[in-house]
């Protein structure tokens, strides 16, 4: 459990984000981890499929289409990005694929299941067992402590909880000795750090992450950034992560870019530089 | 900035729903109360002046009061001469005289009707009453009966009606007609029967008129009758004109209508009240979410009082629109009060009466409270800074602080001083003042609850919160919820708490004085049946005179005692039986039969001692005191009553002990009997005054020869009905004895208890009601409050089901924190009214009712949650995540 954390802080000082560990050392010492194939851990299946994602918005009269035609997949431990400027539909996208929002045309797949079309109690569902959320601010329960805020979702479903892996997520987010205080005593990088320990605990097959370090300075930002990289190169854990900022989006295996509700553009192994060059081309665009 | 104000009462009218509601509430009760009295008097002034206006002048009998206890009234009757005189007059075209006496009247089973004789008048041409249906009586064989004494007995007309003549033998009369008195207690009370004078007189007794009505000759006005009529009779009559008259009458009826409003305006100054609770938490949380907003206001340069004008001039216009609406609602009200509730109460066909007055109490009041009630929020408001704009709302996310020690101590210090007050109401003993004494200690009680509700509030979650978070998650998360803000909670739970101890309060009430009855009746004094006399004329301060004879047999030994009484004047004592006797051989009847185990009798006088103080002096013939009979004493066995010793009741006692000699004074032949005091009873039972042994007071008061009441205890085996038989069969010869049987009594008395009680509840219900509308209204600002945390939840997997249920369990905790505190102090308080008042106070807590009360909480919670929670439930997520 200590290597691990070390491992990453070493990780982090040396820049060096082509370096992975293993997946069948993974396994061994991750208990819970999502099953995955260790014989192919360089081609996971894709865990979330999206095809001509459509959403036309009628704000009195004038028909606004926040999507049009967005056809996009996210593999098992990926670590993606969506960028793009104010108004290209990014957050819209993220609500579509995690079944918050309904579009208004176009299907989306978590696993097997197509979930648009699932009524209101079966999304729910679905949200509750199969998908975790962090959210850039207000992300926790303001009368209930970190503990609690991180076991919410377990409790909400019934779902007994793994103390081993609730151990070691609180020891990767570093919040042991925080777990009972009220969200009021925590910093903001501390409270996001909790949310994030939240989403990993119940290994849900993907994480969303809208603007998780919006409200961050760029220390408390760094490190919320970095544990989610970890958990996903580390627990293959599969991530889409809205942002409009290249820093935050340097940290992705991936970014794609959006630009009036339409994919335009896509980065793999994606530096800050790089990322700012793409979306000043595309302001300028 | 009056613009602004209305822009933003535009902008959230929503959130002021319930509170113009409540205010709405409140306002409709007091105006319906003012309209419904107001129109309920006008038609008791219509009925009333209705029977004098027709006539033009009316002269009356005079009475004098009597200057001392033992001095009948002084009556003057109008005579047959100055009714020929009146006739004679050139003013007058007719006039008409009415007799008036008493009559014993029987009902249906051949059993004198009402604890007293009714009234017999004679009612003739020119009369101010007619027959409202069939006819009035002529001759010696016809009678005519106030229209409400026949609906009580259940005559109509054609029937044959049995009244007691002068030598109480019985005299059948047809009845032709029904005459409506209208609300007159002269004869509304004790029922009346008509005669024409004849047959009243010889029925009666009754001499000369109580009353001559005058219809005047044409060209002639009211007034010039009057002075016609008042020159002929001389300055010992009263003369006035018909609508003088009614005026006069309709002013002495009209005081159950003040009675009636006052008690019902009572009620509404608790609603009232409740309803300023909930608009100033409602304005509160307002101005606590509009912080921000206030704050800009300030940035761009409103001054503090230009923001505290704003949240008054809201304030001033939700009160003005309620109370508007209020007011309408109230006289919808007042209408459907008087159309159903007005026949009740003796009027009918009243056209509506909106007075002035009415209205305005009703915006004013409503428009008041609001703006009062809104000033603390308002002062509040003007404390926020401009810098607050550009912070995040502090009540959004934050919790509040906790209680400080100032509280605490407040707190407890006026719990301290209630105890005080209860434990000195509780040491004084039975005395009148106590019920104002514990209102008093309820009322500091409550200030306490006010000043501790935040602790109180997070107390009692904390335990009631402990099993119910493991049910679920939404209950879960409701507990911790509901201590969020205390201070809000408490507010809105005190809303209920007021409504919740007054209803429990008068519930312990009523159920401890039924308890104690019930054991009075059961426990000492285990008796089956009692027969007492009707009252005597005499007995009835005001309405007897002595031109009326006695009613004949029941009341001889009165006669005889009276007669005694007055040709005594030189002994020092004097004595009176206190009520008329009953023949001596009923008792020996009923002791002949078989199926009763004892027939105790009761004979007593009232003993005039050296004070003005009467002492009433008791014995009871067959009658084993201490085992029949039994009182709590202080001191001594009642068991050791016998020849020479006596029982004495504490206030009498003057200090006596067990042991002491008591000397019984000023006996008829002028010795004092001197007795050994062997037991001292507590005050207000049923023992009371100085109990002898019966041969004592066969020596003593040997004029006495009647019981005052018989006690009838059948053996424990006899079936009832053979019971009632023969103790209906031992007194039929005797109609005016009357007879109750106790468990009749006592079913009696719980229905007016029980009347009373839902009356009471019904009216407080409206308060229960406002608080609510209260806690639905809180529940529902908090939801605004907390959208985007709905949405996170939402986001996490809580289905709406569950959101939903997380708001309900949230009202149902609150409202049961509020019914609970208040079942408590209600219980403490009525138990506390109960014992400073009723004398050996059985404690009965209504367990039933106080059960109803919390599955009302319950329930009310549900409700206070619907709206609410139906709104958080419904909030898209995406778009909650998007707003801030």
């Amino acid at each position: 459990m200590k290597d691990i954390g070390d491992e990453a802080g070493r990780r982090s000082r040396i820049g060096t984000r082509t370096f992975r560990v293993p997946a069948h050392r993974l396994e061994s010492s991750i208990v819970n981890a999502p099953a995955s194939d260790p014989r192919s851990p360089v081609a996971p299946p894709p865990v979330v499929v999206a095809r001509g994602l459509t959403k036309i918005y009628d704000t009195g009269g004038t028909r606004v289409h926040a999507l049009d035609g967005v056809d996009v997949e996210f593999h098992r431990g990926a670590f993606t990005a969506i960028m793009g400027p104010s108004g290209s539909g990014k957050s819209t996208l993220m609500h579509c694929l995690a079944g918050l929002d309904v579009p208004s045309s176009g299907t989306v797949h978590l696993g097997r299941t197509q979930i648009t079309g699932l009524r209101d109690a079966e999304l729910t569902l679905l949200r509750r067992d199969r998908i975790g959320f962090i959210f850039q601010s207000f992300n926790l329960l303001p009368m209930l402590t970190a503990e609690q805020n991180i076991l919410l979702p377990s409790q909400i479903a019934k779902r007994k909880v793994d103390r081993e892996r609730f151990d070691r997520v609180v020891e990767v987010v570093g919040l042991r000795e925080r777990l009972h205080h009220l969200p009021a005593k925590l910093s903001g990088g501390q409270q996001q750090r909790v949310a994030v320990a939240r989403a990993l605990l119940s290994a849900p097959e993907v994480v969303y992450a809208d603007e998780p370090t919006g409200n961050l300075d760029s220390r408390s930002g760094s490190e919320v950034l970095e544990f989610l990289r970890t958990s996903a190169e580390e627990m293959h854990q599969t991530i889409v992560m809205v942002t409009h900022d290249p820093i935050a989006a340097s940290y992705a295996d991936r970014v794609v870019f959006l630009r009036d509700g339409r994919l335009v553009d896509e980065v793999s192994e994606p530096t800050a530089e790089l990322v700012s060059a793409r979306l000043l081309k595309l302001e300028e665009a | 900035m009056l613009r602004t104000t209305l822009a933003g009462l535009r902008l959230h009218k929503s959130r002021y729903v319930t509170t113009v509601l409540a205010i709405m509430l409140g306002v409709m009760f007091t105006t319906g109360t003012m309209v419904f009295a107001d129109t309920l008097k006008a038609g008791y002034e219509k009925t009333v002046m209705g029977s004098a206006t027709s006539v033009d002048a009316i002269a009356v009998d005079t009475h004098t009061e009597p200057e001392g206890l033992d001095e009948p009234w002084e009556t003057v009757p109008l005579t047959e001469e100055h009714l020929t005189a009146i006739r004679g007059l050139p003013e007058v075209s007719g006039a008409g005289g009415m007799a008036q006496g008493q009559a014993v009247l029987l009902d249906g089973e051949g059993r004198a009707f009402g604890f007293a004789p009714p009234a017999a008048v004679s009612i003739e041409e020119h009369s101010r009453f007619s027959a409202d249906e069939g006819r009035l009586p002529v001759g010696g064989g016809e009678i005519a009966l106030a229209t409400s004494t026949a609906e009580q007995i259940g005559f109509e007309i054609g029937d044959t009606v049995t009244v007691l003549d002068r030598e109480q033998e019985k005299r059948d009369f047809e009845l032709t007609g029904l005459v409506d008195f209208g609300a007159d207690r002269t004869y509304s009370q004790l029922g009346t029967v008509v005669f024409d004078t004849a047959t009243l007189r010889e029925m009666t007794g009754a001499e000369g008129y109580s009353e001559i009505d005058v219809i005047a000759s044409e060209g002639h006005t009211d007034d010039q009758v009057v002075e016609a009529v008042s020159t002929v009779l001389g300055p010992d009559f009263e003369v006035s004109t018909g609508e003088e008259f009614g005026l006069a009458m309709a002013e002495g009826s009209g005081a159950d209508t003040e009675m009636l409003r006052v008690v019902l305006l009572l009620f509404s100054f608790i609603a009232m009240f409740v309803a300023g609770i909930v608009i100033y938490n409602t304005f509160a949380i307002l101005i606590a979410q509009r912080q921000r907003e206030l704050a800009l206001l300030r940035c761009v340069g409103a001054k503090r009082s230009q923001v505290f004008r704003s949240v008054l001039a809201e304030s001033v216009v939700v009160g003005l629109v309620a109370s508007a609406l209020g007011v309408l609602a109230g006289i919808g009200i007042g209408l459907a009060g008087a159309t159903f509730g007005g026949p009740l109460l003796g009027t009918e066909g009243s056209t509506l009466v909106i007075t002035p007055l009415a209205v305005a109490v009703g915006l004013v009041l409503g428009t008041t409270v609001t703006v009062f009630s809104a000033l603390v929020p308002a002062t509040r408001a003007t404390r926020v800074a401009p810098l607050a704009a550009l912070r995040t709302s502090a009540t959004a996310a934050g919790l509040e602080k906790g209680t400080g020690w100032i509280r605490v101590v407040l707190g407890v210090a006026a719990f301290a001083v209630s105890a005080a007050l209860v434990g000195f109401s509780q040491a004084t003993g039975p005395d009148p003042l106590g019920p104002v004494v514990v209102t008093a200690a309820a009322l500091v009680a409550f200030v306490g609850v006010v000043v501790l509700g935040p602790l109180l509030v997070r107390g009692i979650v904390r335990v009631v919160g402990a099993p119910l978070r493991r049910v679920g998650v939404p209950s879960m998360l409701a507990v911790d919820n509901s201590v969020r803000s205390p201070r809000r909670a408490a507010t809105a739970m005190i809303a209920l708490t007021v409504g919740a101890t007054l209803i429990t309060g008068y519930s312990v009430v009523s159920a401890s004085t039924e308890a104690t009855l019930t054991e009075e009746l059961e426990d000492r004094f285990p008796v089956d049946y009692q027969i007492m006399a009707q009252y005597g004329a005499e007995a009835i301060a005001g309405e007897g005179t002595e031109e009326i004879p006695e009613d004949g047999g029941a009341a001889e030994g009165t006669e005889d005692a009276l007669g005694e009484e007055t040709g005594t004047d030189d002994v020092e004592g004097m004595a009176w039986p206190l009520d008329p006797g009953i023949p001596t051989e009923v008792r020996a009847l009923l002791q002949e039969q078989d199926v009763l185990e004892r027939v105790m009798a009761d004979r007593g006088v009232a003993l005039a001692t050296e004070g003005d103080d009467l002492l009433p002096v008791t014995t009871y013939v067959n009658g084993r005191l201490g085992v029949d009979l039994t009182a709590d004493t202080v001191e001594g066995e009642l068991t050791d009553l016998g020849p020479g010793k006596v029982v004495l009741s504490e206030g009498y006692a003057d200090g006596a002990k067990v042991g002491d000699t008591f000397g019984v004074p000023g006996l008829w032949d002028g010795r004092d009997l001197d007795l050994e005091v062997v037991a001292i009873t507590e005050d207000a039972q049923r023992l009371n005054g100085a109990v002898i042994d019966p041969e004592d007071f066969a020596a003593a008061f040997p004029e006495i020869t009647e019981d005052r009441a018989l006690f009838v205890i059948a053996k424990d085996e006899a079936d009832p009905a053979l019971v009632r038989e023969t103790v209906m069969g031992a007194v039929d010869g005797y109609p005016t004895l009357q007879v109750v049987s106790v468990a009749e009594m006592k079913n009696q008395f719980s229905e007016v208890l029980d009347i009373a009680f839902y009356t009471v509840a019904a009216m407080l219900g409206l308060a229960i009601i406002i608080a609510v509308f209260g806690i639905s209204n809180t529940m529902a600002l908090s939801v605004l409050e907390r959208t985007r945390e709905s949405a996170l939840l939402r986001a996490l997997g809580l289905t709406r089901a569950q959101l939903r249920r997380m708001l309900s369990v949230e009202a149902v905790l609150l409202c049961l924190i509020g019914a609970g505190i208040g079942i408590v102090l209600g219980v403490v308080f009525g138990w506390a009214a109960a014992d400073s008042v009723l004398p050996g106070m059985v404690f009965s807590a209504p367990v039933d009712q106080i059960a109803v009360f919390i599955a009302l909480a319950l329930l009310a919670g549900l409700i206070a949650a619907v709206l609410p929670a139906r709104r958080a439930a419904g909030t898209s997520i995406t778009g909650a995540l998007a707003s801030e």
